[in-house]
């Protein structure tokens, strides 16, 4: 019996005391039996899971790192008689995370969310008449060809008596064409990041949860912050969950200025700003949040989750960069002959949001297990509405199957259809002049004096002028013009978008995830979708928009690492070969600390042991431009920083580049280490207009980038393998052969504008290096005491010729000496000297680059470079995190020494987490 | 201003919520006892189960769709602006 009551009192940890189960077995018949049952399955309760609500055990995450990478990429828009060579919309997403837990219940998590995106947006829709997509030719060997398209936003349209659009026919004269297009414009990349965090505390029956984080990007920056709890009751079966948030958003938009001429923006007069020949458009907005929910078991098998939310936004909602073709219908002008079509004049508007939008959704989940196949349906529905009008329905299944050996498979389907918002339409009709010329009210029209507009002057029937007062004046005198008033904005509607998101559509998508874990608390998460929006899939009939039909699909593949798995799991290994051994010892790998600016430095020492790492690196250009070691003026630059044909316009006056790395590395052997490492690279550059520049080509635009530009993207992947050559105590030398392979792009091009190919960016804004490229480095480090002390020789040789635009980067030799002293037993401090010698690009873009600058000409790149290196290295020497090791070097630029013309280097960070186990 | 068919969107809302939670309310009075919640304790059987995939899904059906969410946790997100 005190089995009994020690299960009961085990199992009712968390419970109330009249459990059933337990009653019932301490009068009924078998009751021994049962007891050791209990006994035995009150035991397995010390699995945490199972004293888990299933709401807790969803917002818990054991102590873990996890790193994704995802790609978006979607499908060409339909332009119909237009072939656009135009990219489709991508986005390129790094995404890193980690959960922590301290003293068991402070739970902290973070994650950094980087994405670079590119590609050719819808700027409004209108009639496919009206002719938007205008095609760009250029000759070809092949005879003139189709390059592109831009948008052309103001036209004249033809429309029969029922407003209906006309297209003119060399055989049938003017036909009915009710088809819509979308107008495309391009983009150059542009790059996003987001940081987030949570702090949440736990007791046994309840938590509290805050969190916060911040978008950052150049043309809109926002920053959030909530909170949020949960309570369990009844035994944990049920859970009551609640919310609240807060989001402040900044837009200030750079109008782009391939449409600002022909795009009206009367209604944002005081929200645009003009500067450098840019116009900015901005606008303040915050979202309020509320939500409440209920997650409860609903038996052995099954549990629901049901949430309400609540979201108030306010300010400007507006999608700066979309615009409302409204055909403007002068009714003066209109025949009423019915056969005679009426002149429509189609311009480009702003949209306009409304400042308000309330909204309500309503989720509900339903999880099955399906104990035949151990498998677990997921059934969402989630129904939300809202001021604008737009009623949406998601309804989603998801299968997880557990296939065995740690493989599980998540086929899910999801079907979402929505209401048009009140106020979008693919195009409007206005029934009045978008411009005419003004009368009085006696019908007189008025003429003002184009150096004095207030003075108002008219005309009599013999052509003469006269002011107000009746007195003639002499024309000749004045600069005298028609005035002219535009629309009168109360006609339009007060709301207008033409943005396809708020139209009326249906999607269906489904995809595949699958995962694999490992024994060592590793797993990997890939994930494939495909998605599909189509104006007829809307629940109860067609959108018709149809001309807004696309696709995307989006891939995903992720390595998450269960510290809190590797953490127990060694305790076990550890506790029954020696009791007491301290686990921080398995990752002292008997080797020195490495300055974090070194790559390839250090060697995992156990076969079968594996680490995950992370490498972040930032390097600044700024300050002077030199030549050779020494400052160079403008003028030198103009002259001779370009080519003998070609005068330098443009100079670079900053760039910066960030990497972010993974690092995972393998040892199969004690001698050996295979190492992969895939890339991220993110670059920005601002120019500035060199003093003594060649004059400008009158009409013709420059890409002049002083308002900078970024690019970003997947970079280079290294496959790297690590030998061991000699070890006595106190002393290693190891050498790496790793080849890197040209996953980064390096044919990235700046977007049209005004007519004019961006071309391609400049070399150091190409993502990787666009050759295969051998990397052999040697490493020897040594230790004695505290003290600890190494050095490297590296080199990147070039193995092909050019890169599939023409050219190859400098191969590079680097050679690096450290020392450093262990100031206690987790902390360490380095200093390093480098010297770098990097060799000029060969070979040259074999297609169009602006040649603005220096930074476009192959000779201004290379040369050698002397650093000094302080670094810190730090390692979590024992407890649940013990085996984590981070460590930061700045690397400071002593001398240059470059090729050609150059930016001087300001400095460069790096930073390194690892984690071996 | 809520138009009057907005209000009866919510009164009609509210009622579902309600009726949800009385069912909830009924489900209360199951009993499953603490060693009967190893099927429910199974990673597969989380509210959500891919973490890592439901916020690349919320990110890109948020910037193509026009629906609210039920997450109050979110925020950020960027503007979506294409």
């Amino acid at each position: 019996m005190i089995g009994l009551n020690d299960s009961c009192l085990t199992g009712l940890a968390h419970q109330s005391v009249n459990n059933p189960e337990c009653s019932d077995s301490k009068t009924g018949p078998g009751a021994t039996a049962k007891t050791t049952l209990q006994a035995l399955t009150s035991a397995a309760l010390v699995l945490p899971g199972l004293l888990l609500s299933p709401a807790q055990a969803a917002s818990i995450s054991t102590d873990s790192v996890s790193f994704q990478y995802n790609r978006y990429q979607e499908g060409k828009r339909n332009l119909y008689n237009v072939s656009s060579n135009l990219d489709p919309i991508r986005v390129d997403v790094v995404h890193g995370s980690g959960n922590f837990t301290f003293h068991d219940r402070v739970k902290f998590s973070f994650s950094y969310t980087q994405d670079t995106w590119s590609g050719a947006t819808p700027v409004t829709s209108a009639p496919l008449v009206a002719n938007g997509n205008r095609p760009i030719l250029a000759n070809s060997p092949d005879g003139v060809i189709t390059v592109g398209a831009s948008p052309l936003v103001n036209t004249r349209v033809l429309l029969d008596q029922n407003l209906n659009p006309l297209k003119l026919t060399p055989e049938g004269g003017q036909v009915v064409d009710p088809r819509t297009v979308l107008i495309l414009s391009s983009a150059s990349p542009e790059t996003r990041n987001q940081a987030n965090f949570r702090l949440g505390y736990e007791w046994n029956e309840a938590a509290v949860n805050a969190g916060g984080g911040f978008s950052l990007e150049n043309d809109y920056e926002s920053s959030y912050g909530n909170l949020s709890g949960r309570l369990d009751f009844n035994q944990k079966l049920t859970s009551l969950k609640f919310g609240a948030g807060y989001t402040s958003s900044q837009t200030s938009a750079i109008l782009d200025p391939d449409l600002l001429p022909y795009l009206t923006r009367t209604a944002y007069t005081n929200q645009i700003e003009r500067r450098d020949g840019s116009e900015i458009l901005r606008g303040d907005r915050q979202d309020w949040t509320a939500t409440l929910g209920l997650t409860q078991v609903l038996g052995k098998n099954s549990l629901f989750d049901t949430n309400i939310g609540y979201t108030h936004s306010s300010g400007f909602m507006e999608n700066p960069y979309k615009a409302m073709t409204v055909i403007f219908i002068n009714p003066e002008f209109i025949n009423p002959d019915a056969n005679t079509p009426i002149v429509g004049d189609a311009r480009a508007l702003l949209e306009q949001r409304p400042n308000i939008r309330n909204q309500l959704a309503l989720s509900s989940k339903y999880v099955q297990h399906i104990s035949p196949l151990d498998a677990a349906l997921h059934l969402n529905y989630q129904f939300s509405f809202g001021d604008w009008g737009i009623n949406a329905h998601t309804f989603e299944a998801d299968w997880v199957q557990p296939l065995g050996h740690g493989w599980t498979i998540t086929p899910r389907i999801r079907y979402y259809s929505q209401d048009s918002a009140d106020f979008y339409q693919p195009y409007l009709i206005s029934n009045q002049a978008f411009r005419k010329t003004a009368t009085d009210a006696s019908g007189r029209q008025i003429w003002v004096d184009a150096n004095n507009p207030s003075e108002q002057f008219f005309r009599n029937g013999n052509g003469n002028f006269f002011d107000t007062d009746g007195n003639p004046v002499d024309a000749t005198e004045l600069n005298l013009q028609p005035q002219l008033v535009s629309f009168d904005a109360a006609k339009l509607p007060q709301n207008f978008s033409s943005d396809h998101r708020l139209s009326g559509f249906g999607a269906l998508s489904g995809g595949v995830i699958l995962n694999k874990r490992f024994s060592k608390g590793v797993e990997l998460e890939a994930a494939f979708e495909y998605y599909t929006r189509a104006s007829s899939l809307k629940l109860g009939g067609s959108g018709h928009n149809s001309f807004a039909d696309f696709d995307f699909y989006v891939a995903n593949a992720a390595i998450k690492v269960d510290m809190e798995a590797i953490h127990s799991r060694m305790n076990v290994a550890t506790g029954r070969d020696h009791a007491h051994h301290d686990h921080g010892q398995q990752h002292a790998h008997g080797a020195s600390p490495v300055p974090a600016g070194i790559m390839f430095g250090h060697m995992l020492d156990n076969p079968g042991e594996l680490m995950v790492g992370y490498r972040f690196m930032y390097s600044r250009q700024a300050g002077d431009m030199l030549r050779g070691a020494h400052q160079v003026s403008d003028l030198a630059i103009v002259n001779e920083g370009c080519s003998d044909v070609i005068l330098c316009r443009f100079t670079h006056t900053e760039m910066n580049m960030k990497m972010h790395m993974l690092d995972i590395m393998y040892a199969p052997t004690r001698w050996l280490n295979l190492m992969i490492m895939p890339q991220f690279m993110d670059m920005d550059m601002n120019l500035r207009e060199l003093a003594g520049r060649p004059p400008r080509d009158p009409g013709v635009h420059e890409h002049t980038g002083t308002g900078g530009h970024t690019t970003g993207g997947v970079g280079d992947t290294i496959l790297s393998s690590l030998i061991k050559l000699y070890e006595i105590p106190g002393h290693r030398l190891h050498v790496g052969l790793g080849i890197s392979a040209p996953t980064g792009k390096v044919d990235l091009k700046m977007r049209r504008m005004f007519q004019v190919d961006g071309g391609l960016f400049h070399f150091d804004m190409q993502l990787g290096s666009g050759t295969w490229d051998f990397l052999p480095n040697l490493t020897y480090s040594g230790t004695s005491n505290r003290w600890y002390w190494g050095g490297q020789l590296y080199g990147v040789k070039r193995m092909e010729s050019s890169n599939e635009s023409g050219y190859r980067l400098g191969d590079i030799f680097q050679a690096s000496a450290w020392g450093g002293y262990h100031l206690s037993n987790w902390l360490a401090a380095s200093v390093r000297g480098v010297y770098t010698y990097r060799d000029r690009i060969h070979g040259d873009f074999n297609k169009f680059n602006a040649r603005i600058g220096p930074m476009d000409f192959p000779a201004n790149h290379g040369g050698q470079y002397w650093d000094i290196g302080i670094g810190v290295n730090a390692s979590v020497p024992s407890g649940k995190f013990a085996g984590n090791h981070f460590a930061f070097e700045w690397v400071q630029p002593l001398r240059d020494d470059v090729n050609g013309f150059q930016l001087e280097r300001e400095g460069a960070l790096s930073a390194t987490w690892h984690y071996s186990f | 201003m809520l138009s009057l068919m907005m209000a009866m969107k919510i009164t009609r809302f509210a009622v579902i919520f309600i009726l949800l939670l009385i069912i909830f309310a009924l489900a209360g009075c199951v009993q499953v006892a603490p060693w009967e919640r190893g099927n429910l304790a199974k990673p597969h059987m989380a509210l959500d189960p891919h973490p890592l995939q439901s916020a690349v899904q919320a990110h890109n059906y948020g910037s193509r769709e026009a629906a609210a969410s039920t997450n109050s946790a979110g925020g950020g997100g960027g503007c979506g602006c294409f």
